[in-house]
């Protein structure tokens, strides 16, 4: 067909209606935003690249562009939800672009066609039907953005030095500030950013919390963990924690059922484990962990987890231990003077090695009840 | 009452027929005056003689009044084979010329044509109050032309040597065939099949391409661009003979028919231009309506816009609604100009 640019956008508005009001639909039966977030950078992407490509480039587009430029339209939009950090999970999120690219190739070739004679002959323009729908989609869009703008958690800017322990009890936005004492979350939808955090038994404590994100925050002078969760799904990204001797650095622990939490980008300095997970599916990536006494990452009853790209540093008994039932993905670390074994695989555990780097350390090893498999 | 006259009984008449009855006309509102009841009488006489197998339309080529489903989806969904479907997705999809007789065919029994048709051939369309009397059958208020080509077109010089590729003929010995598209290259193969030595008589090295026109101009992509620029001279430089690559065949060519040519085959098409045809010449000279290098200048919705008002449509479909349409002799531009005559008979 040769589109018109008004017969491109106003087909790609059509197409996008009923994803978008699966996406509302969605949205509000999983109370999430990522469906109706993921929706609107589809059309978003779409239109760009209509305006912006597909007009000039495509005089004429057979049939057979679809595929290559429904496969270009699916990477930009997985990029563009990684980059904006749209919480969609992989899997849904795919099945959602597939179902409204799908349902955009039966409604260009065929329903449109149907429901208006001239559709093919005026470059994809609804005539009539046009505007009223741009201004139903657009309604839409402000409406659900409005909504979200209005409900987002607020953002409390801590200046200067606060005694703690804050107690985080609803969902909100916490920045910057030095906290003494410790803070304490227990709402969902938390993120705690640029807070240096000092003193307490836990100085980062989570309980029962969905959707807590720790985002380049400090943690020093902790009794017991330096970061501590309870059944939660926290992700910590880009921290910096120095863990006296005695306590953990971090320690995410029994939410098996929670969904997936992670420990990226950290530094974690001292204490007797670095970073554990007990009963977790976690991913725990490109961290340093320096001087641990015992283990320096540490995966085990019976979780599930990435241990990836992470250098591991004079570790004590073990530079990266998968213990007790758990199942570990051990891939591209680099492990350098650890005392004990550069992995460790004990009681009943089983751990994928791949591509891991081990410098003055003692090989991996494993008891006589866990595996390894080595690529 | 019978508001509404289609003059001509081919396959622009019937896909305007179609099309005002997919648009909710009753048939007892609409004459269709022509020659024949069957829509395709003419179009299959010219493909028997020249032995067409395949279309060189497209999927969208049909007389349905819709574009979808086209013929590769109907196909694919009779044999149950999705060829014609992924052929289709490459704009490689020709169905068969049966396919196509099969699609007029049932698009006649479906709309009811028979009992819309009068078999009467019309000579003179006049102006009346609100509205146009068709000879002497009654007035209507919209009416539209689709009066088909206006005869085979022939060189100046002939003897009994010639023959019209587009009439029934058997090929001699040897053979020239003059012109350089559709029809001469099926032509090459046709006498080259049966044995003859053929040389084609040409003056100019074809154009190949898949359709008449360059596609983006059967929408109104193209169609925006075509109105913005010189018309004419666009017509004409899309008159050169065309056919699609596959149909190519390299066969001896010459400038002038050789003297020793035991037969000469004319693939040299149709008289072009309303001077030929009767009806639109007389409306020419009577209202004094303007034109421009042998065409009728039309409004963009392909009425004649002297004619036309609020009250009143006098539309012109197939080969001489190329003014507004540029692919108009196509099936796709029979549909084009149906699609807007329906506009106008729904609104008034």
């Amino acid at each position: 067909m040769s589109y018109t640019l008004r017969g491109r956008i106003e087909s790609r508005l059509a197409a996008a209606a009923l994803p978008l009001a699966a996406a509302v639909g969605w949205s509000a039966a999983a109370r999430a935003w990522w469906p109706l977030e993921l929706a609107a950078l589809v059309l978003a992407v779409g239109l760009a690249f209509d305006l912006g490509a597909y007009h000039r480039l495509l005089a004429y587009q057979p049939g057979w562009a679809a595929l290559p430029l429904g496969a270009l339209e699916l990477v930009v939009v997985m990029l563009l939800v990684r980059a904006l950090e749209i919480q969609a999970p992989l899997q849904p999120a795919l099945a959602f672009f597939l179902l409204a690219w799908l349902w955009a190739q039966v409604l260009g070739h065929a329903a449109l066609p149907l429901a208006r004679l001239e559709y093919a002959e005026d470059g994809g323009e609804l005539g009539r039907a046009g505007v009223p729908l741009g201004v139903a989609v657009a309604l839409v869009l402000v409406t659900a953005g409005g909504v979200a703008w209005l409900t987002q958690p607020p953002t409390v800017r801590l200046h200067g030095v606060v005694d703690g322990p804050l107690v985080l009890d609803h969902a909100q936005t916490l920045v910057g500030g030095i906290v003494r004492g410790g803070i304490v979350i227990t709402a969902d939808d938390v993120t705690v950013r640029d807070v240096t955090v000092v003193g307490g038994d836990n100085p980062i404590e989570v309980r029962e919390a969905h959707d807590v994100r720790l985002d380049r925050v400090h943690v020093s002078g902790a009794r017991e963990d330096g970061i501590n969760a309870r059944q939660s799904e926290v992700r910590v990204t880009d921290c910096v924690v120095d863990a006296p001797p005695g306590t953990q650095g971090i320690d995410l622990s029994f939410a098996i059922d929670a969904g997936m939490s992670s420990v990226e980008g950290c530094v974690v300095h001292g204490g007797d484990v670095g970073i554990t997970m007990h009963a977790m599916m976690g991913e725990i990536e490109d961290n340093v962990v320096v001087s641990a006494a015992w283990h320096g990452i540490e995966l085990t009853e019976m979780s599930m987890g990435h241990v990836r790209r992470n250098e591991v540093m004079r570790a004590g008994d073990a530079s990266i231990y998968c213990g007790d039932h758990s199942v570990c993905h051990v891939e591209d670390n680099r492990v350098v003077a650890g005392r004990g074994p550069a992995v460790l695989a004990f009681y009943h555990a089983g751990a994928h090695l791949d591509g891991n780097t081990v410098v003055r350390t003692p090989r991996p090893r494993h008891s006589s009840d866990s595996t390894f498999d080595v690529d | 009452m019978t508001r509404i006259a289609i003059v001509g009984s081919g396959l622009a008449g019937l896909v305007a027929y179609a099309t005002l009855r997919a648009g909710g006309v009753a048939a007892d509102e609409i004459s269709v005056y022509g020659d024949t009841a069957d829509p395709a009488a003419a179009w299959r006489m010219r493909a028997e003689a020249i032995r067409q197998r395949q279309m060189r339309s497209e999927s969208d080529g049909h007389p349905f009044p819709r574009t979808f489903p086209g013929l590769a989806v109907r196909e694919a969904a009779r044999t149950l084979d999705p060829a014609p479907l992924v052929l289709s997705l490459a704009d490689r999809y020709r169905p068969s010329v049966s396919t196509f007789l099969d699609a007029v065919e049932r698009v006649r029994e479906r709309s009811g044509w028979d009992s819309s048709l009068e078999p009467r051939r019309v000579s003179l369309v006049t102006l009346c109050h609100k509205g146009f009397r068709v000879d002497d059958h009654g007035s209507f208020e919209h009416v539209l032309l689709a009066l088909g080509h206006p005869g085979l077109a022939w060189p100046d010089d002939r003897d009994a040597r010639y023959v019209h590729a587009y009439e029934p003929h058997a090929f001699a010995r040897r053979v020239a065939v003059v012109g350089a598209g559709m029809a001469a290259a099926t032509e090459w193969r046709n006498a080259s099949a049966d044995g003859a030595e053929v040389i084609s008589v040409r003056r100019r090295e074809p154009v190949l391409r898949p359709l008449n026109l360059p596609r983006p101009f059967f929408t109104k992509r193209g169609l925006d661009e075509y109105r913005r620029g010189d018309r004419a001279a666009f017509l004409e430089a899309f008159s050169t003979p065309s056919y699609p690559r596959e149909l190519h065949r390299d066969v001896p060519v010459a400038r002038e028919v050789p003297d020793d040519a035991e037969q000469v085959v004319c693939a040299t098409g149709f008289l072009r231009g309303y001077a030929h045809d009767p009806v639109l010449a007389r409306l020419v000279a009577e209202h004094d309506l303007p034109t421009a290098a042998g065409r009728i200048v039309l409004d963009d919705d392909s009425t004649i816009p002297e004619l036309t008002d609020g009250t009143r449509t006098l539309a012109v479909a197939g080969v001489h609604a190329q003014w507004a349409f540029p692919a108009a002799d196509t099936l796709a531009g029979m549909r084009w100009v149906a699609h807007r005559f329906l506009r106008r008979c729904r609104t008034r």
